[in-house]
């Protein structure tokens, strides 16, 4: 899953890049308020572990042996925000050192392999693993299937990542300039890959190394808090919520930008528009002719008013609603698995 | 008593212990425990060997880090620029004269290069020189199976070169910089250009452990080896051993971790990371670096100038 350099433009390096710089830094801050003085070695140590763990052969089926990523259970092990920097410095090393990743891709490894990997495997573990204890075999199980999910999911936004560079990046004759594949090659190839091969290693070492160490040495899982229960309340790891609101305020008043973009966004012709001959289609499909116009009330039907006047203020409008609209789902889900949860506990006489 | 600064011969070996022409016989490694110990001493071994390259004397090792640093990452984001196959082949090129100018084994250098990732980097491609993929210009008419037609396109053609030689040369570029300055030297010039001097200490730290870890790894699977009377071992048995030597490995690092917190604090350490202070650049590699970026710039115009 290691990008090397030449397969993606030098555009969505840099995009990816800057994504990650948020990232680092807030899992710098997170990590120095949790350790304090025991940061540089423990996170240097964890680098070093997340760097020899990915050199393991894991035998498979076929008789041959692969490797693991390893970086859900760095964030099993460490925490997620630890598994950020660990995981980034490994990749850093196996790229500048040893040639394995690239240089300009490393925004687009570290993105997939140090931030999607191991925070979606932690939060299916965590999901999974529920408030068993810490020796529970689910526990070891949820750790494996964190593993698996968070590999597979990292290895999609690998193959989102090659599959829009032959969309975006072409020269004026057709030729694709990075990776050549589409979307519609690239991400069954490597969900083929991941889901059968890679991704079932994820889960042995994943799952391995938590059960064993639950066997001979549970005090290790106890590094981060998170994984035992037992052990009191943990001190909540929540990020929080104003720097996110207001990047997203922030997205929602550029969005008017997207007025000045020419022509008209990738799927979304109405049916009057599409090139019929591009696709060898002498009319609208019927379905396609059917539901196109199924749904028609709208409160700003094409984000913009029915008079079409405005247009700027129609934008906002729309992405502000659909901003609170989201903020109220997520809400009521929130509210509906609190609930649960106080359920579940049992009550304290 | 005299001393020898290059590594020796037995540790670059292969196959220790064996005649590196085979006349006594080959050792087949394929068992899990053998595989792991030959990647970890392969490890070690490029390791050294890029080490003993980088310390070595030689136009490119004598620049300042930063110069290399500052050159290399220009020089990644022009290959990347670059549309043309003739360009991308001559950037490749250069870094090999370059190699071979600074004293670096250019037969090693070149293997690993342009054989190693670039090579996957065909392999992958090939299927996208298809019309099915690559829509074009067929070149090379395949028939009509399924009553499509099929063949080679002239840009899928074009896209897979583009692709192995731009992998190719952005292997080369990097691996310049790898092979002429130690990695002590690479953290310095990452200090003195505005990366967190919080994660370049990391970094260092970690580079350092990982070869104290690496030792534990040997001796952990060489322990197993040891008592091992069958040479096989079975899948399941296998994956038992790599989770419980990774669990154990945590340990090790762990424990190292609060030993080197320990030593740290007792040295006065408060948890704020300082760096000396790199001096001005000399005027020789602002030279060098003014010199690599119009050339650079020249070679973006003339691809540019190619038109396509």
């Amino acid at each position: 899953m290691h990008i090397p350099d030449g397969y993606l433009s030098p555009e969505t390096c840099g995009v990816m890049g800057a994504a990650m710089v948020p990232v680092w830094t807030t899992a710098g801050r997170r990590v120095r308020s949790r350790l304090g003085s025991q940061l540089v070695p423990h996170l240097a140590l964890g680098a070093a572990f997340s760097f020899l763990v990915m050199m393991f052969n894991i035998p498979i089926p076929d008789g041959t042996t692969a490797h693991g990523v390893a970086a859900t259970l760095v964030a099993v092990l460490l925490g997620p925000w630890a598994a950020v920097v660990s995981v980034s410095t490994a990749l850093v090393i196996q790229a500048v050192f040893f040639g394995d990743g690239g240089v300009l891709a490393l925004g687009a490894n570290c993105w997939n392999m140090a931030f999607v990997g191991p925070f979606v495997g932690y939060g299916v573990y965590r999901l999974v693993a529920g408030r068993q204890a810490l020796d529970a075999p689910r526990r070891a199980l949820a750790a494996g299937v964190g593993g698996y999910v968070g590999l597979n999911v990292a290895a999609l936004f690998a193959a989102v990542e090659f599959g829009l560079q032959p969309t975006l990046f072409t020269a004026k004759d057709g030729t694709p300039l990075y990776a050549p594949f589409h979307l519609s090659q690239t991400v069954p190839a490597m969900a083929l890959a991941h889901l059968t091969v890679a991704g079932l290693v994820e889960f042995v070492l994943t799952f391995g190394v938590v059960r064993y160490l639950q066997r001979a040495n549970p005090a290790l899982l106890r590094v981060n808090p998170v994984n035992d229960p037992g052990a009191g309340p943990a001190a909540p790891d929540r990020p929080g919520w104003r720097t996110p609101a207001l990047v997203l305020l922030g997205l929602a008043a550029l969005t008017p930008l997207g007025l000045l973009a020419p022509g008209g966004a990738f799927g979304e012709d109405s049916p009057n528009d599409l090139d019929l001959r591009h696709y060898g289609l002498r009319s609208v499909p019927v379905g396609l002719n059917r539901w196109s116009g199924f749904w028609s009330h709208a409160v700003l039907n094409g984000y913009g008013f029915h008079n079409g006047d405005h247009p700027v203020v129609a934008y906002l409008l729309s992405a502000f609603i659909g901003l609170l609209a989201i903020a109220a789902l997520v809400a009521a889900v929130r509210f509906l698995v609190a609930g649960r949860s106080r359920k579940a506990e049992p009550a304290v006489r | 008593m005299s001393t020898t600064k290059s590594t020796p011969s037995w540790l670059l070996d292969t196959q220790i212990g064996l005649c590196p022409c085979g006349c006594i016989g080959t050792r087949k490694k394929v068992n899990l425990i053998d595989q792991t110990i030959e990647g970890v001493s392969g490890f070690v071994r490029r390791a050294l060997g890029t080490d003993e390259l980088a310390n070595s004397d030689g136009v490119l090792q004598r620049l300042d880090p930063r110069t290399k640093v500052v050159v290399t990452m220009v020089g990644l984001v022009v290959v990347a620029l670059l549309r043309h196959v003739p360009l991308l082949i001559v950037v490749a090129v250069t870094g090999a004269l370059l190699a071979a100018a600074t004293r670096l084994p250019v037969g090693r250098f070149v293997r690993r290069a342009w054989f190693v990732t670039p090579l996957f980097a065909a392999m992958v491609s090939v299927p996208a020189v298809f019309n099915v993929v690559t829509h074009g210009h067929v070149v090379v008419p395949l028939g009509h199976p399924f009553g499509h037609r099929f063949g080679i396109t002239g840009q899928g053609l074009r896209t897979a070169a583009l692709l192995t030689t731009r992998v190719a040369a952005s292997a080369t570029v990097v691996l310049l910089l790898v092979q002429t300055t130690s990695w002590p030297r690479v953290l310095a010039a990452l200090r003195s250009l505005r990366v967190p001097t919080l994660f370049v200490q990391i970094l260092g730290m970690a580079h350092r452990y990982i070869f104290q870890l690496v030792t534990a790894v040997e001796d952990m699977f060489l322990a197993r080896r040891s008592r091992q009377v069958n040479h096989a071992i079975d899948a399941r048995s296998g994956r038992m051993l790599v989770g419980a030597t990774a669990g154990a490995l945590f340990g090790k690092a762990q424990s190292m971790a609060d030993e080197v917190t320990l030593a740290m604090t007792a040295r006065g350490d408060r948890g704020t990371p300082r760096a000396l202070s790199s001096g001005p650049l000399p005027r020789r590699d602002i030279a060098v670096i003014i010199g690599a970026i119009v050339l650079m710039a020249s070679m973006l115009w003339l691809d540019r100038a190619l038109g396509r």
